[in-house]
């Protein structure tokens, strides 16, 4: 999922992200030169057996009568023994740095890339973006950990080794060495021709794949629609079409790599040949010796040895720049709703709110103009009396949850101001602003972990009594302890275990732990059995009291419940008052209201004569039922 | 998930069960296997070759050179095309190898994949109910992979056997003491790469496990988002966050010095043998028993049986893997196959759509959903269906549409074709017209105007593609309400006679809902209907109500009479009427 689709990313090259990666990790660039100095170290002991035999030959041995100085060649090999594990444990230590390093500074950049997407406003949090941020935090910083921990290393290893190699045939011959070098560079182009068809193959490979899985998952997912139609075969014969095509793929990308290691032999053959026959043509006469050409031979072939890597080391590199590109472009995005300096406390107790002249427009998406985007409200002014309560109603698209978002700094008004406590919300510190205001959510999200955990979730150092005293004062005792291990019960994932009302009673009782001064409370839409309903709206009501509460009412019952309404319509606040008053003035919460017993009536039935505001259900009557 | 689950070592035990699960994969395609080991062949014998044509150019071409100054150019040049030659040979060994390696393990599980489809499609709806979806995918998916990505190497390793047996042979000829010291280096090689797969892939599989656990967290915390924020509990996420990072992070250290030990180590073992062959070679050159082309040649074959020797320590290393994949994927093939359910449903007598008598139903045993179920529709009538969620509703969908099997009583639908709606409509990432048609010979005419008894011809109409138009992964590129009646008209083009509507419009608002319903009486003459009904208005267009509550038919009739006769239905279709009033 990592890449390609985002129009956002930055276009830096792979300097430029080097560049700011190196200086966004220290812990990367700390005794980065002595990783390297001991990397070259560790080259060493990886050409000690060609020079061993050189010298060997060239000293100990006489070629021309066959006897040997082994005691010569037994104090030679000794030292050649030394150095190697000398190197080894150079070469040890140069592994283990750069993994140790590379794990360390991408663990402080995966923390703080997570710290970051977490700070930046609920517009980047849209849910069709969802999935790349978690791939910043996930896949791509596990591409730069693949990448530290083999192609980074195969880097330092392999490079220190050419390099060494390189040195060590210059000094036997300085022509013959050119002479390599010319020879293997073609081998350069010839992989790089592999290497960009490999690239293609694969990536052919990883879409019919993909193309498998969608068959796959429509044959198991779609299980009972093609039972219900009885269409096993067409499936079948679509999903076996798609192995088929990934089959061919995979066979195609593994004939082309079956290609990389004999071009390197090619290379490698025609190169010592070409090396033997100058060398034995230049003769000694130049200096050379017998062991130095043997010595090359062992060379030559140690200098070819890394290439059957090559291409898959660099197909690794890219992906790792690519994914590196990303995280640091993630770091880079500015938070717009931020931590004021030197930010205010709100005071204790119930706050007034108020809300002055505010607008509010969405961003434009890419692709759309300024001019396509409604603005969501409109010159919106009012005031909110401490401890009292207030429902917001209108339309879909009227601007409601807008406002709740503004109320609570999810977002910052385009214009005008919000004041709590007759503070511009802008100016009260974070840690003020979250304690004393707190918001429920329409969809109450619930962590995969105990009910408990999840209450304590407002509050984290609450203790168990006070959790259960939170749901004891919400009058939810009797359904806590209904439940399979009371407060220890396991929600399951995203509280898949729970009714979406029950979930909604735990998101309360979080709430209440939190004891906010001030609470905004988005009202859930989703369907709740007629119990948890009438337990529901008891706990809001003493989740309620005492505080100042805006509550964005989806169900005009909960609005006729309120101090004061406010009804917004496309964006304008139109009018304001109290259940009954609104009701007289015959205007558009009379309408909503009109049009909402129409609604619930059954044609030549009336449903709605037992009781629109809960009726039988609902805690309390209503003023509804009396109208 | 627990974070210890890793797979245990290779034991003896494992290795001849990976050797079984080999041989069955090879016996499906032998002739590519055989093809692939003589390419390693070819190429182990091309390696031997190798190291004795370096002896030969190096006593016979570059010594004389360089004592006597004297070689003739035809020496020169035969060395010369020698190594080139034998360098191709082994070139053209290793291609042969690779191409049957790969063509031989991709169609083996091109082969098993085909067979678990083959098996999805044979179970029941039951079966498929019993099993998780990320399970069967991964049955399809890894567990194959798992199974045959040991033939890759395979072929290779059959090359390395023949490889070892010429080398020791060749080695021993060249120099028997020299040799033989080689020939003992093998073992302890092989040992110390079978040592370094074992110590290693336990905690290389862990990391896997906590690199799971760090992207659960980070899914949950992202999608969590809207409460972090609204309780301010960014740090506290951090931290969580933290500590599973901090887990992977020093488990993938421990995996990295591991690797770094024995990878050097693996390194300096053989170059430290090297050295010693180099010292004993000296000495056997100087008591006249060797040359020196045949010490370099040892030298030179020795290091190049480094690499084989890993080859087989990684797959001794993939063996438990390739089990424990192969248990799994044979394990799921081998569940028999019962008969299908649809089997069992009757003709209904001669008036009736629809009948149920006596009919009983549990997913597990023990935990009944439907009890004692009975009713019948006559031909033609349009029956709702009432009850809370949990209820059973959609079980007795399932079962009239001939997908479950009852566990006692009978079910009979009258002649003509069923076609079930679900509420949550599952498209097929195809253009809209094939997902209507699903192989159905319709015209274009048929399929547009079950579209339009659906209210979905209008949206179709205005998409870029028209009936064209691919609806992409499960129909993700149309809303829930366009899927639904794209699932509709799916049903409708089938004239069914029997239609069962399990809450199929509930994403449609009331308007449109009664629209299709309204429609559908001339569409479909004396079809036979079952609809869940969630909203009065649904209700309403219904001739008879069964109520439907935990499992038992409590009652049936007109909704008045319900209404009047069962205090809980009608809080039930209030409870209905509130939710749905304001969208």
């Amino acid at each position: 999922m990592s890449g390609r689709e985002g129009g956002d990313e930055p276009t830096w090259g792979a300097m430029e992200v080097l560049r700011r990666g190196w200086a966004a990790s220290p812990e990367l660039r700390e005794g980065a030169l002595g990783t390297v100095l001991l990397g070259m170290a560790g080259a060493v002991g990886r050409i000690v057996v060609p020079i061993l035999l050189q010298v060997s030959i060239d000293h100990g041995l006489d070629t021309a009568t066959g006897t040997a100085d082994v005691g010569l060649i037994a104090r030679f090999a000794a030292i050649a023994a030394v150095v190697i594990v000398v190197s080894a444990a150079c070469s040890r230590a140069a592994i283990v740095r750069l993994s140790t390093r590379s794990e360390h500074a991408l663990f402080g950049l995966r923390t703080r890339a997570f710290g970051h997407i977490h700070r930046l406003s609920l517009a980047h949090h849209a849910e069709e973006r969802r999935g790349r941020l978690v791939a910043r935090v996930t896949s791509d910083i596990e591409t730069l950990s693949q990448f530290f921990s083999w192609g980074g290393i195969s880097w330092l290893i392999n490079g220190s080794l050419m390099v060494a190699v390189i040195v060590t045939m210059a000094v036997y011959d300085w022509r013959l060495t050119i002479v390599v070098l010319l020879t293997t560079s073609p081998l350069v182009i010839v992989l790089k021709l592999l290497q960009r068809r490999l690239v293609v193959a694969y990536t052919t490979v990883r879409e019919r794949v993909a193309e498998m899985l969608v068959g796959t998952s429509e044959v198991v997912m779609g299980a009972a629609a093609i039972r219900a139609y009885g269409v096993e075969e067409r499936a079948t014969s679509r999903v076996e079409e798609a192995i088929e095509r990934q089959s061919e793929a995979q066979q195609r990308a593994s004939r082309l790599a079956a290609l990389l290691f004999p071009s390197g032999e090619v290379f490698s053959v025609l190169t010592v040949s070409i090396v033997i026959t100058l060398g034995v043509w230049q003769g000694p006469a130049s200096g050379l010796t017998a062991g130095a050409l043997i010595g090359f031979v062992f060379l030559v072939y140690r200098f070819l040895e890394p290439i059957a890597e090559f291409t898959e080391i660099l197909d690794q590199t890219q992906t790792a720049v690519a994914g590196w590109r990303r995280v640091l472009a993630v770091l880079d995005t500015p938070i717009e709703i931020d931590d004021p300096v030197e930010g205010q406390d709100l005071a204790p107790g119930p706050p007034s709110i108020e809300v002055e002249h505010v607008s509010f427009a969405y961003r434009p998406r890419a692709g759309q103009g300024a001019a396509e985007v409604a603005s969501a409200l409109i010159d919106v002014t009012f005031r909110i009396e401490p401890a009292t309560s207030v429902a917001v109603v209108g339309a879909t698209g009227s601007g409601k949850t807008t406002l709740a978002k503004l109320l609570t700094r999810l977002s910052d008004p385009t214009s005008g101001v919000v004041r709590v406590g007759g503070i511009d919300l802008r100016e009260v510190s974070f840690a003020s602003l979250r304690s004393r205001l707190v918001m429920v959510p329409q969809e109450a999200f619930l962590f995969n972990t105990t009910v408990l955990d999840n209450v304590r979730f407002g509050r984290p150092r609450a203790t168990d009594d006070e959790v259960r005293l939170a749901f004891v004062e919400l009058g939810l005792e009797v359904w806590l302890d209904a439940l399979a291990d009371g407060i220890n019960t396991a929600v399951g994932e995203r509280g898949e275990h729970l009714s979406a009302g029950e979930r909604q009673l735990v998101a309360l009782a979080r709430a209440y732990v939190a004891n906010p001064s001030c609470l905004v409370l988005d009202e859930a839409t989703s369907s709740v059995d007629p119990g948890t309903e009438a337990r529901l709206a008891r706990a809001l009501e003493s989740l309620a009291r005492g505080r100042t509460s805006v509550t964005i009412a989806h169900r005009l019952s909960t609005a006729a419940r309120a101090d004061q309404i406010l009804v917004f319509d496309r964006g304008r606040l139109v009018e304001q008052g109290a259940h009954a008053d609104l009701i007289a003035r015959g205007g558009v919460y009379a309408g909503l209201h009109a049009s909402w017993l129409d609604a619930t009536a059954v044609d030549g039935v009336d449903a709605a004569g037992s009781g629109v505001g809960g009726g039988s259900t609902s805690a309390r009557p209503t003023p509804v039922t009396a109208s | 998930m627990s974070a210890e689950e890793a797979p245990p070592p290779a034991r003896l035990g494992t290795l001849s069960r990976a050797g079984r699960v080999i041989v069955v994969h090879v016996r499906l395609h032998p002739a590519i296997f055989w093809i692939a080991v003589s390419g390693a062949a070819v190429f182990a014998l091309a390696t031997v070759a190798s190291s004795w044509v370096l002896k030969w150019v190096t006593d016979n071409v570059i010594l004389p050179r360089f004592n006597d100054g004297h070689v003739t150019a035809g020496m020169v040049v035969a060395g010369a095309a020698a190594i080139v030659a034998v360098g191709l040979v082994r070139s053209i060994g290793v291609v042969v190898r690779r191409t049957g390696a790969g063509a031989l393990q991709f169609r083996t599980g091109a082969t098993w994949r085909s067979r678990v489809i083959d098996q999805y499609q044979a179970q029941p709806l039951s079966w498929h109910a019993e099993h998780p979806t990320g399970e069967l995918l991964a049955h399809a998916d890894a567990d194959v992979n798992a199974s045959t990505d040991i033939l890759g190497p395979t072929p290779y390793s059959v090359g390395v056997v023949i490889l070892l047996v010429v080398s020791t042979l060749w080695l021993l000829a060249t120099d028997w003491v020299l040799g033989g010291i080689a020939v003992l280096l093998f073992p302890l090689l092989s040992l110390l790469n079978v040592v370094y797969q074992r110590r290693v892939n336990a905690p290389a599989e862990l990391t896997q496990v906590h690199l799971g656990a760090v992207s659960a967290l980070v899914h949950e915390s992202f999608d969590g988002v809207g409460v972090v924020k609204a309780l301010g509990a960014e740090d506290h996420e951090r931290d969580r966050l933290a500590v599973r990072a901090a887990t992977l992070r020093d488990t993938k250290i421990r995996v990295a010095v591991l690797r770094a030990t024995f990878e050097t180590a693996l390194d300096a073992v053989p170059a430290l043998a090297n050295v010693l062959l180099v010292v004993l070679g000296s000495w056997r050159v100087s008591s006249g028993d060797l040359t020196i082309g045949g010490l370099t040649s040892v030298v030179y074959l020795f290091t190049l049986l480094i690499w084989p020797l890993r080859m087989i320590g990684y797959l001794l290393g993939d063996a438990p893997r390739a089990v424990a994949g192969d248990g799994r994927l044979q394990a799921v093939l081998a569940d028999p196959v019962p008969p299908r359910p649809s089997a069992s449903v009757r003709v209904a007598p001669t008036g009736l759509g629809l009948s149920l008598s006596h009919v009983d139903f549990s997913y597990e045993p023990g935990r009944e959903v439907l009890h004692d179920v009975t009713f019948n529709v006559p031909s033609g009538a349009t029956m709702a269906v009432v009850g809370a969620t949990g209820g059973g509703k959609t079980s007795l969908f399932l079962l009239a549409a001939g997908l479950m099997q009852p566990a006692s009583g009978e079910i009979a639908v009258g002649p003509g074709t069923t076609a079930l709606v679900f509420q949550e409509p599952f498209l097929f990432a195809e253009p809209i017209r094939d997902n209507v048609a699903l192989g159905l010979a319709v015209s274009d005419d048929e399929v547009w105007d079950a579209l339009a008894i659906a209210q979905a011809d209008d949206f179709v109409r205005e998409l870029p593609g028209g009936l064209d138009t691919e609806v992409g992964e499960r129909g993700v590129t149309l809303s829930g309400g366009q899927r639904q009646r794209i699932a509709l008209a799916r049903a409708l083009v089938r004239r069914p006679a029997l239609l069962l509507l399990d809450d199929a419009t509930s994403s449609l608002d009331p308007t449109t809902e009664a629209r299709i319903l309204n429609g559908l009486g001339g569409y479909l003459m004396g079809v036979t209907t079952l609809v869940v009904a969630t909203r009065p208005s649904t209700i309403a267009l219904a001739d008879e109500v069964v109520f439907l509550d935990r499992g038992r038919i409590v009652g049936q009739g007109s909704h008045a009479e319900l209404q009047g006769r069962f205090p809980a239905y009608g809080r039930l279709v209030d409870a209905y009427a509130r939710d749905r009033a304001d969208r």
